[in-house]
């Protein structure tokens, strides 16, 4: 099991999609019951992999290595090829656990074509685990492509009323993205040849030959790749998917789709544009490609949460909260420092953590009253206390409180804009403010007053399913924002490795010599001595 | 010199004859001047020392095809047909079309003419040369061409079959 | 005297032309009201054993009949690929025709015949052979598209096929004199030594209407207008097999003749055709109501893609021209199958709106369905997506990158309406009530197949790739 690990966690999923297709579709429960297990084997199988990658974490390279490069199409130099490192590691644990969550939570929403959507969900699982894993192009390009088919199937039958037209936005946005992208891994594979005489799409022997690539090529393979990226995560003015994606999602749906599919473009951005393009991104001599991206991040941020100040639809306030949340992540990664990319992915995890759990809680009013509208709210803590409870744990770790995850994701992403710009920091940290505001008025709107709408008056409170949902993502928004130091160490070998290709100058960290007391634990530093 | 002339003035009525077959409403004037354009096409052949393919061609298609084609029509007793007017499109961008195409054949053709001079009756004109092509290099094409014609019989069978 | 290993290379045309005689001399046996089903049993024995033949003929490379035909690797693949869409179609048909009223067992051999036509269009290297295998096969396409006798659609489907594809096969026949003009030779193989020392206005003149000639027959643009009314009127089997196997044919002829003659000034020709026969296909399919021109325009924009691998460098742009062909067939033929299924008596129910709910009212199917439009989409596991992503890659390393921008972003284009289909069938509501038949024993055998050839080629496309590639080398020697 140990030397087939990765296979077997990526597959779990598909075989109970198969199992699922078995099942007639009238027996409901039973479909129920069996895509749960399959969700839940899906995460209990993935757990051994914690104590296996912690005896790793300080190993240079990718582990649990699968397969090996140009077995599957030898004749393009396609192969099943797997493996994993510290950042793939984290979001692989995230998408398990999520997919878990989602599946659990959908037992009542979902009425209508149970199956299908069971099979679907399963699928995009596998889609989703698969591309952390790969470590072949082609197979990567594969999971990125085949998994926007079971998405946009989920908010294109099971979705709200403006369904089709959100499907179809997403689906095309984002295949858009991906053809370019094909065209540059194209490229990078040619020039590989050139280079090495072999035709191949094994991700760690491009690591090789691509950051010699000439500026003028590089800059445009670049441009591909990031906008592919840029349209998944999604980047400012790239966004204008997201947000009529998210609200006609269904909820299992929307978490997946922020907690997950969103890390993709994030992820991307880690793994290729930034190992492959170190001579692009190089902040002395083009100095404006960075600025650019930096630029685009700040904007994200500020006109995220503005926007999200203004919604009158709960779902549409968290959805323009992500694209907040992901402009951070982005400012993090293109600091191009230790302390920014940690941060960066720290917050990746912590956003699906905690805008999962988001989605869930307007979810689960949703599922009970039928409407999103705020002004149909208020009082809500009168009568579900034990939901206004969970849902004010998750505010204050989404808005960055401290003790809680999202705190210290921010903080280190910062932290690390700092050290490039004090600008940078400056222009970000109104980001915080905004993001404290909306979520408080939110809270206040929907949880505090009197109950003066009668529907509000029966509200059933959580059940225990519902409650199991938000175990796992408060005990973890908890571990996180008290004790981060074992998450910091395993993504500090495979982050310290980006940033000496990326900057080979920058080798001694400059944390080091800015001390923070608060959040001095959390430094990824200490970890690395 | 002579055969020169010949050769040209038997194109023109060719060319003339093909035109007027286009132009003719009723289908029995037509079908008479493709016996003009066959003729004047044996008559081609013959200036080009193909006697044998002259010969075939007054024979099969001045004769046997359209005696064929005439007896139909008047089987069918088809009158002249209506004129309509033809698409603007096809006027507008068909017939520039067209003269640019002959423009650019023929002067790839004249291109081509290198000057030299074959002699008449060099080439594969005669009974003994086509036999020999037809029954040994290109035995398979002449054997295929009865696929061609029994698919073209088939066809024919389905299309005449009465429906019940 | 003809060596007898000459007629093994011709055995997959001889054993088709025996059954396809057969089903003609049997045919008038039957009486009027018995149904077809056993000749097309005989038919698809025929075909079979023809692809059986074309397997043996692996033992016997080489030139036959004084080098009229050529038995080689890249023959072969086109031989077996016509023979699989020959028998698919075949299976397809055996309920269509029933349902539909059509009580001619003609059917069956024009189907045999005019493969009979395809398969020789792989393996001639004459072009007065490779002539008459065109005219064999268009003529009996023209013929099966107006085999709906009772539908005014499908008679003038057959007759705009006729005029307009008579006029194309014209172009070419006048092609093939003036490239005599200007080589002294209709053998593909002289032709190419003799333009190997300098390429006279004629033989470009001449390669230029050939085109015109094979761009009809494979509806790539400018010559493609014929396509969505043919299509349209054309029983869907029909169209099943003459939007696949005639245009693998042609695009095997386009292969030899381009490449193996080393055909002068191509480039820009396809180059310009690809580009048109994409966008032009896209646009039009955009809007598109009624599946089977939906598909027809699509069939134009595919054309393009492969067109893109015409453009590229020589032996990897013919193996993905090989590779496109053979996935294309599959998902395509897979496509057809679907629709004709649900077109019911009369072909009635062929608009998007008939599809409305068929996720719930036939989830097999259904689902079937989606995977051919993936697939021609060209979303990952699909052989659609290899297909694509393998032309692409051709033309990348030929730097075609301009070429290759225009084709993703047509591909992207292209995804909208491929999943308006996927959209009506499992995110609309019915409109009207449209009843779908209970699937018959035959027509799901090949629905199975295609959809089997398309996963295959999708998921192991290792040894059809090695074998695009050999044939490919084949080409270019």
């Amino acid at each position: 099991m140990y030397n087939h690990i990765l296979s077997i966690v990526l597959f779990t999923p598909l075989l109970g999609a198969l199992v699922l297709l078995l099942i007639p579709k009238e027996q409901k429960n039973a479909i129920r019951w069996v895509a749960n297990l399959f969700s839940l084997a899906g995460l209990l199988i993935s757990l051994p992999l914690i104590p296996w990658f912690w005896a790793l974490r300080t190993q240079s390279g990718f582990k649990f290595i699968e397969g090996a490069p140009n077995t599957w199409i030898p004749s393009i130099g396609a192969g099943y090829y797997l493996g994993i490192d510290g950042i793939s590691f984290l979001l692989i644990m995230l998408t398990t656990l999520l997919g878990w969550i989602s599946i659990l939570s959908s037992w009542n929403a979902i009425q209508d074509r149970v199956k299908e959507y069971y099979v679907w969900f399963l699928v995009l699982q596998t889609g989703m685990l698969g591309v952390f894993m790969a470590l072949d192009f082609f197979l990567f390009f594969v999971f990125w492509e085949a998994m926007l088919v079971p998405m946009y199937l989920l908010i294109g039958i099971w979705g709200g009323p403006r369904k089709l037209y959100a499907a179809i936005k997403f689906f095309l946005y984002t295949l858009l993205g991906s053809v370019l992208m094909l065209l540059a891994i194209l490229f990078l594979y040619f020039h590989h040849h050139t280079v090495t005489g072999a035709y191949t799409f094994s991700i760690p022997e491009l690591y090789q030959t691509a950051p010699q690539i000439p500026y003028h090529y590089a800059i445009w393979l670049f441009l591909a790749f990031f906008i592919g990226f840029a349209i998944k995560v999604p980047m400012f003015p790239f966004h204008t998917w997201l947000p009529d994606a998210h609200v006609e999602a269904p909820t299992a749906g929307s978490v997946i789709l922020a907690g997950v599919l969103l890390k993709m473009g994030t992820y991307g951005f880690m793994r290729f544009s930034l190992p492959f393009f170190p001579q692009v991104l190089d902040p002395i001599a083009h100095p404006a490609v960075r600025g650019t991206i930096i630029t685009l991040s700040i904007i994200g941020i500020i006109y995220g949460a503005l926007v999200s100040l203004v919604q009158k639809d709960m779902k549409k306030l968290v959805a323009y909260s992500s694209v907040s949340h992901l402009g951070f992540c982005t400012l993090g990664i293109f600091a191009l420092n230790q302390a920014g990319l940690s941060g960066s992915l720290l917050q990746q995890i912590n956003h699906g953590i905690s805008t999962g759990a988001l989605f869930l809680i307007v979810g689960i009013l949703y599922e009970r009253r039928h409407t999103r509208e705020i002004a149909e709210y208020g009082g809500i803590s009168n009568v579900m206390p034990v939901y206004a409870t969970i849902t004010m744990i998750m505010f204050l770790s989404s808005m960055g409180l401290p003790l809680l995850n999202g705190f210290i994701g921010e903080f280190t992403i910062l932290q690390g804009a700092f050290i490039e710009s004090k600008a940078w920091a400056a222009w970000a940290i109104p980001g915080v403010v905004l993001a404290a505001s909306y979520l408080l008025w939110l809270y206040q709107r929907v949880f505090f007053g009197p109950v003066n709408n009668p529907k509000n008056e029966k509200l059933q409170d959580l059940t225990p399913r519902e409650v199991l949902c938000f175990v796992p993502l408060i005990l973890l928004a908890f571990w996180i924002g008290l004790y981060p130091k074992p998450i910091f160490q395993i993504m500090d070998q495979p982050v310290q490795q980006i940033v000496q290709t990326v900057r080979p100058d920058l080798n001694k960290p400059v944390l080091a010599q800015t001390p923070i007391p608060s959040a001095a634990q959390a430094l990824p530093v200490e970890a690395g001595k | 010199m002579l055969h020169l002339a010949l050769f040209l003035i038997f194109g023109v009525i060719a060319v003339v004859g093909a035109i007027n077959l286009i132009a003719q409403t009723h289908p029995i004037n037509s079908a008479l001047s493709l016996v003009v354009v066959m003729g004047s096409l044996a008559a081609e052949y013959l200036l080009l020392g193909a006697e044998f393919l002259g010969a075939i061609q007054v024979i099969v298609y001045a004769g046997a095809i359209m005696v064929l084609f005439v007896f139909t029509i008047m089987l069918l007793n088809a009158g002249a047909e209506e004129q309509t007017r033809g698409s603007k499109v096809a006027i507008i961008i068909g017939i520039p079309g067209m003269v640019i195409g002959s423009v650019a054949v023929a002067w790839a053709l004249i291109r081509a003419h290198t000057g030299a001079e074959v002699p008449v009756g060099s080439l594969y004109g005669s009974a003994q040369g086509i036999g020999h092509l037809l029954f040994r290099d290109f035995l398979l094409p002449f054997e295929i061409t009865s696929v061609l014609i029994l698919i073209a019989i088939m066809g024919a069978v389905v299309l005449a079959r009465r429906e019940s | 005297m003809i060596p007898s290993t000459d007629y093994i290379r011709l055995l997959p045309e001889l054993i088709l032309i025996v059954f396809g005689l057969l089903v003609m001399l049997i045919e008038p046996l039957l009486g009027e009201h018995n149904n077809r089903k056993g000749l097309g049993a005989i038919a698809l024995m025929g075909a079979v054993l023809s692809i059986l033949a074309s397997f043996y003929q692996t033992g016997y490379e080489g030139a036959a009949f004084f080098d009229m035909i050529h038995v080689d690797t890249f023959s072969i693949f086109f031989h077996v690929l016509i023979g699989l869409i020959a028998a698919v179609v075949i299976l397809a048909s055996f309920e269509y025709l029933n349902l539909q009223q059509i009580r001619y067992g003609e059917y069956y051999g024009l189907i045999l015949l005019s493969s009979v036509g395809m398969m020789l269009m792989s393996s001639a290297v004459e072009l007065v052979l490779i002539f008459i295998a065109l005219e064999i096969s268009s003529i009996g396409t023209y013929i099966l598209a107006g085999f709906r006798r009772n539908a005014p659609i499908s008679i003038e489907s057959s007759m705009k096929y006729f005029l307009l594809g008579s006029f194309a096969t014209a172009f070419f026949l006048y092609g093939v004199a003036l490239m005599f003009g200007a080589t002294g030779s209709t053998s593909v193989y002289t032709i190419a030594t003799t333009l190997a020392q300098g390429a006279t206005p004629l033989a470009y003149v001449g390669i230029a209407l050939m085109f015109v000639g094979l761009g009809f027959k494979v509806a790539s643009a400018p010559f493609h207008i014929w396509t969505p009314d043919v299509y349209e009127g054309a029983p869907a089997p029909v169209v099943a097999f003459m939007s696949t196997g005639p245009k693998a044919a042609a695009f095997a002829v386009l292969l030899r003749v381009l490449f193996a003659t080393e055909a002068p000034g191509w480039f820009w020709l396809i180059w310009a055709s690809a580009v048109l026969s994409m966008t032009l296909g896209n646009i039009g399919a955009l809007v598109q109501n009624n599946v089977k021109r939906l598909l027809a325009y699509s069939s134009i924009a595919q054309a393009g893609y492969i067109l893109v691998a015409f453009a590229a460098a020589k032996d990897i742009g013919i193996s993905a021209v090989i590779f496109y062909a053979a996935a294309y067939a599959a998902m395509n033929v897979g496509a057809f199958a679907v629709a004709s299924h649900l077109a019911n008596v009369g072909e009635k129910y062929v608009t998007l709106d008939d599809y409305a709910g068929l996720g719930r009212r036939a989830p097999g199917l259904a689902a079937v369905l989606t995977i051919f439009m993936l697939s021609l989409i060209g979303i990952p596991v699909t052989g659609g997506f290899l297909a694509k992503f393998y032309v692409f890659q051709a033309a990348m390393q030929s730097h075609l990158t301009g070429l290759v921008i225009i084709g993703v972003i047509n591909s992207a284009v292209a995804a909208y309406y491929y999943l308006r289909v996927i959209v009506y069938m499992y995110m609309r509501e019915p409109q009207r009530d449209v009843p779908v038949l209970k699937m018959p024993f035959a027509l799901g055998v090949s629905l199975a197949a295609c959809l089997a050839a398309t996963i295959y080629l999708g998921v192991l496309p290792g040894r059809i790739l090695d074998y695009a590639m050999a044939s490919a080398r084949v080409l270019v020697r």
